[in-house]
């Protein structure tokens, strides 16, 4: 069967697929606020909360994986964030309660 | 009077209370006020001059679609109702024409539908607050644009040439064509196998359609297939110059697989390449 091309705007199913969350995306809470209130310049400021370009990706590990790479790359890196979290919290509050670790680690310092 | 205005735009808007009473709430407001007017972002592009693309906006009246230029970065824009556009066919389509439009003779970082401002100066906070971001993203993107690919494949004969192809499936067939007492058990192998075989095949080709159309693109991402029939839902990035390139190449692989459906779209902005997340911070009032 030939392949032939059509242009985006043809298919609804496949605009839809794109402009609802892609791209460049304000919070949705922003977005409804957005009307009736004097907005950004009054009340609020934007920021940037990510900003990704999938690119680099396939760069990096090629452009067959590339394909489902994102969403693990991140997921396995929020892991780890997260446990790594998890271990640091818990060395806190070992910290907090028991002076030796505190006390070990400003000796260590002053070591180097 | 505020109070009045935010009456005259409550009657639009689902949000029209909340946002009456924050009015209320805010301090005083500023000139100029939108009269009920909000503009509508469709992109983001580089340019240093102002520039007009018509009448093609979004709305029952379409309205003229023009830059709003902050340094060397614009936002195309075009005026509407303050209001939350729904996503119907008509809105949505027309916010895609204009990327489209657009697209022709800039490279565009989509934004996705329905981000309306209320005035002229929020865009330039916009602009201003994301403008390293938008220049690193309009800087990787250029001359680059977005095509996709989704391939179909009739299952049933999927199987049919499994059966043939395929010496165990064949042989239990058989069996249970021949078997006199219960053929339950080999009827749940005979479904085992021809699903592995099913899922061996789609692969093998994704991965064979994926790999061809690498060296032609500079990035692929493979979204979730819809529905039992679509074996593959990619996005490509292609950089201009390669395009032709890139539409030979899927012409040879459809060639090659004769069975296939290649639903094949584009240009399209970016969208599956770009992902800028922006969020509204709490500022001091003053």
């Amino acid at each position: 069967m030939p392949v032939e091309r059509t242009t985006g705007g043809t298919s609804l199913i496949d605009v839809l697929d794109r402009v609802l969350d892609k791209g460049i995306v304000i919070d949705a809470w922003v977005r409804v606020s957005l009307v009736g209130i004097d907005l950004i310049t009054v009340e609020a400021r934007i920021v940037v909360a990510s900003i990704d370009t999938y690119i680099r990706y396939s760069e990096a590990v090629g452009q067959v994986s590339s394909a489902s790479k994102p969403a693990q790359v991140d997921s396995r890196t929020h892991e780890a964030v997260l446990a790594e979290n998890e271990a640091l919290r818990a060395q806190l509050s070992a910290a907090a309660t028991d002076g030796r670790v505190r006390t070990r680690r400003r000796r260590h310092a002053q070591a180097v | 009077m505020p109070t009045t205005q935010h009456r005259r735009t409550k009657r639009t808007t689902k949000a029209g209370d909340g946002a009456t009473q924050a009015a209320a709430a805010s301090p005083a407001p500023r000139a100029p006020r939108g009269d009920g007017r909000g503009k509508y972002v469709y992109c983001i592009i580089g340019s240093t001059e102002p520039l007009r693309f018509g009448a093609i906006g979004i709305g029952a009246q379409p309205s003229d679609v023009h830059t709003i230029n902050y340094r060397d970065i614009a936002a195309i824009v075009s005026d509407t109702p303050l209001e939350v556009h729904d996503a119907t066919r008509e809105n949505v389509l027309a916010h895609e024409r204009v990327n489209e439009t657009v697209m022709r003779d800039h490279t565009v970082i989509p934004m996705s539908f329905g981000t309306v401002f209320k005035t002229r100066d929020d865009i330039i906070e916009l602009l201003r607050a994301a403008y390293d971001a938008f220049c690193d993203v309009l800087g990787k993107m250029q001359g680059k644009v977005e095509f996709g690919v989704k391939v179909l494949w009739d299952r049933d004969e999927m199987v049919r040439e499994i059966e043939r192809d395929d010496e165990d499936v064949r042989q239990l067939k058989k069996e249970i064509a021949t078997q006199k007492g219960s053929t339950y058990f080999a009827r749940v192998q005979y479904g085992r196998l021809i699903d592995q075989a099913l899922q061996t095949r789609s692969e093998r080709c994704v991965n064979d359609i994926f790999e061809t159309l690498g060296d032609v693109s500079v990035a692929s991402r493979a979204n979730k297939p819809i529905g039992d029939k679509m074996i593959m839902n990619a996005a490509f990035l292609v950089a201009r110059d390669k395009e032709a390139a890139f539409d030979a190449r899927l012409k040879a692989i459809g060639a090659r697989y004769g069975a296939l459906t290649f639903k094949y779209t584009g240009p399209w902005p970016p969208y599956n390449f770009v992902n800028i997340r922006l969020k509204l911070e709490r500022a001091q009032p003053e």
